[in-house]
């Protein structure tokens, strides 16, 4: 009876009940927008923020693509590039609305390698600037500059990742001890890069429009991304999979989380260059190989004692590499600042999750034989390890 | 917009190889970089004949209360009539008050302005004549009008010389002097913030002719040059000659050859140190702060001062489109240039 008596109540009162908050919620505000609730909302001057996305200059042109990220719609007015006024024309339209986007075209005839300032002006005389560091014809997507990013995503993800998985041979040859010390060093190195990756998220955030909440994006990017992978993890553990294949998702993990990073880090290279922030000389990619040689060395470590296949291992330093391909390509082609800050959250997220893998690897290795001393210097030698070689392009 | 990875090329790269370096490094491998040095800059320029600074569309006047291609020869000779003593008398009513001003298609700025306008009224008399000023303050400000000229110190406008030195909001005052010496003089307001209020609009031209009058031209024309700081950060954002950006550009004055022109040019730009006049293709001869009928220079390029003024006298040979220009080229391109379209 009591049993009939609640589900009855749960479909009526309790709907009901459950409304009801809703509904004097929906009052509240209509009074509160209605009356303005005794509080004095005019603003003496006008709020407007508009953020710059990205710009395109092509022979004689320059677009800017801006986002409205002030509370209320703002109308574009006028232009100034390096103190001259230039005539705009703004599309779709120059009245932007809240969290709307809009590109302003200007036909102006500026220099190959030269600098410009752009001040774009709203009716109520807020200005904006816009900084082109050195001009010079932004790569149009076709078929040759998307060779040029596949070839950057290729030197620093791709290369460098297969490079380090070339070690698999000779490596498995260590010994128990050797081999967790490599484990601990690939935890070291996954912790640098974690870190590197949440720094680069916040930075990105700084940039993304305001109404977009960057560093909540990251918290959900971040936790999103590690408990998910931790529930896969753990469902893996209950379906009874044994060992060696739970060694070799690891290593799939360590690839993934590795290849999201290095997708965060085609993204910020594409859209460097783009702005003409980047020389990649031939130095650099040298060092870039050395770097991310040990991210190869990494997805290995957990399967050294197994013998995963030759796909296996294919496929793995695909997924570890080449996402920074993709990565140029987006950042080269259609960057935007709040899809880097989701992409750099995933990746943070994920590189901390296969650390917390690793280390139950560890522990269960070191079960019978605990060596303090050996993680302790692998994971330190990790760190230092990028740390070192980030000397080299620092 | 900045994003640099933990890579951090521009530190290392900096800006001087350019991105060009980059796609040609790729391309050739470590030789790119040098390839690229070596090569001529490749000018990536599309020099349209009409791709020139400017603004589209146009203002609305009649919102604005003024147009400049009527300032450009509207003189103020005030309401006369003759003291006792035979004395001319021109009285004069000048209403200060604030007023949103579209100084650019778009752009609205919230002028301080005499009689609703920017400059204020060219007021226009002749040497010894009685000047009486009704001046009311109409805006929320304090405000007054300091005349350039020679008169008691209660009247000059300046806040601690009188009541006339500070008029109040809803207050009013009479200046009142006599006329001198002859030449090309200005007005602002001199209450303090001073750069703020002459910068917000409140001044015009004042011109004393000399008793006998100059010798007589085709065209007499005022030219009041001046800027905005639309965002308030003390740095003007446009320039201007009687207050629209372009205005001349855009509607050229028109002239005939041979046609005798005389323009009346006072510099009243805030924040900037000088400013400046240029003629195309041809010369004028110069009368500074025309007090005197003799030129003393025969030039095509002048420079003033803030609130320095004088007279130029010229006339075209040949007809055609003629810049006028502050040859400060910044002025110039952010609205500080204008047409002569002359005609046989």
């Amino acid at each position: 009876m009591t049993e009939q008596t609640t589900k009855s109540r749960f479909t009526f009162r309790t709907l009901v009940l459950l409304l009801l908050p809703i509904v004097a919620l929906v009052g509240v505000i209509f009074l509160f927008l209605s009356t303005g609730g005794g509080l004095d909302f005019q603003s003496v001057a006008p709020i407007e923020d508009l953020t710059v996305e990205r710009y395109e200059l092509s022979p004689g042109h320059i677009d800017i693509y801006v986002r409205n990220s002030g509370p209320e719609d703002l109308t574009l007015a006028q232009a100034i590039i390096n103190e001259a006024i230039w005539p705009i024309e703004v599309t779709p339209n120059a009245t932007v609305p809240r969290l709307g986007r809009a590109t302003v075209h200007i036909d102006y005839p500026w220099s190959y390698g030269e600098a410009y300032g752009i001040t774009l002006f709203t009716t109520n005389a807020i200005a904006f600037d816009v900084e082109i560091p050195v001009a010079f014809n932004t790569p149009e997507p076709n078929s040759k500059t998307f060779w040029s990013f596949a070839l950057i995503g290729l030197y620093v993800g791709v290369i460098p990742v297969f490079l380090g998985i070339f070690w698999f041979p000779v490596l498995r040859q260590l010994g128990r001890r050797w081999m967790v010390f490599l484990m601990a060093v690939t935890a070291g190195l996954l912790i640098f890069l974690g870190l590197d990756t949440l720094v680069e998220a916040l930075e990105a955030a700084a940039e993304a429009p305001g109404p977009f909440q960057g560093i909540g994006l990251i918290g959900i990017g971040a936790v999103a991304t590690f408990l998910l992978l931790d529930a896969l993890s753990r469902k893996q553990v209950n379906t009874g999979s044994d060992e060696t294949a739970r060694r070799l998702s690891l290593a799939y993990m360590i690839a993934l989380g590795i290849g999201i990073h290095n997708l965060g880090e085609g993204l910020a290279i594409g859209a460097a260059y783009n702005v003409g922030e980047i020389a990649l000389g031939a130095f650099l990619v040298v060092g870039f190989i050395i770097q991310n040689i040990t991210e190869g060395l990494g997805i290995i470590a957990p399967v050294l004692r197994d013998r995963p296949g030759i796909s296996s291992l294919i496929w793995m330093g695909l997924l570890g590499g080449a996402p920074a391909i993709l990565g140029a390509w987006i950042g080269g082609f259609a960057p935007s600042p709040t899809l880097a800050v989701l992409f750099l959250a995933i990746g943070t997220g994920a590189i901390f999750e296969v650390v917390y893998e690793i280390a139950k690897l560890i522990q269960k290795d070191t079960g019978k034989q605990a060596m303090p001393l050996t993680i302790f210097s692998g994971v330190l030698a990790g760190m230092l390890l990028l740390w070192v070689t980030g000397l080299l392009i620092k | 917009m900045k994003p640099i990875s933990r890579r951090d090329f521009l530190k290392f790269g900096g800006l001087t190889l350019a991105g060009a370096a980059g796609a040609t490094a790729l391309g050739h491998s470590a030789g790119g970089a040098s390839e690229v040095a070596a090569k001529p800059l490749k000018p990536q320029m599309q020099h349209g004949d009409d791709l020139i600074p400017g603004i589209d569309g146009e203002v609305d006047h009649e919102a604005n209360g003024f147009n400049p291609t009527e300032i450009l020869t509207d003189f103020d000779y005030g309401e006369v009539s003759a003291l006792p003593n035979g004395q001319t008398l021109r009285e004069f009513r000048i209403v200060a008050a604030n007023r949103n001003i579209e100084v650019l298609p778009g752009i609205g700025f919230p002028a301080w302005t005499y009689n609703g306008r920017i400059p204020g009224p060219t007021i226009r008399c002749t040497e010894g004549d009685r000047i009486r000023i009704n001046f009311i303050n109409g805006s929320d400000h304090p405000h007054s009008i300091h005349f350039h000229g020679i008169h008691a110190g209660a009247m000059d406008g300046v806040p601690g010389t009188g009541p006339g030195g500070s008029v109040a909001p809803g207050g009013t005052f009479v200046y009142e002097f006599d006329a001198e010496p002859f030449g090309l003089h200005l007005y602002h307001c001199h209450v303090f913030p001073l750069a703020r209020h002459i910068a917000k609009g409140l001044y015009g031209a004042f011109i004393i002719d000399p008793a006998g009058g100059r010798p007589p031209v085709d065209h007499e024309m005022v030219m009041v040059m001046s800027g905005f700081d639309v965002d308030f950060d003390d740095a003007n954002d446009f320039y201007a000659v009687n207050g629209i950006p372009f205005h001349y550009q855009n509607h050229p004055i028109p002239l005939k050859t041979g046609e005798t022109v005389r323009i009346y040019l006072v510099n009243i730009l805030e924040f900037d140190l000088i400013n400046s006049f240029h003629l195309h293709a041809n010369f004028f001869n110069y009368y500074p702060t025309g007090t005197s009928l003799t030129p003393i220079e025969y030039t095509d390029t002048i420079m003033q001062t803030q609130a320095q003024r004088g007279i130029l006298e010229f006339s075209y040979k040949h007809p055609g489109m003629y810049m006028f220009h502050a040859h400060n080229t910044e002025f110039a391109e952010l609205g500080w240039t204008g047409m002569f379209e002359v005609t046989e």
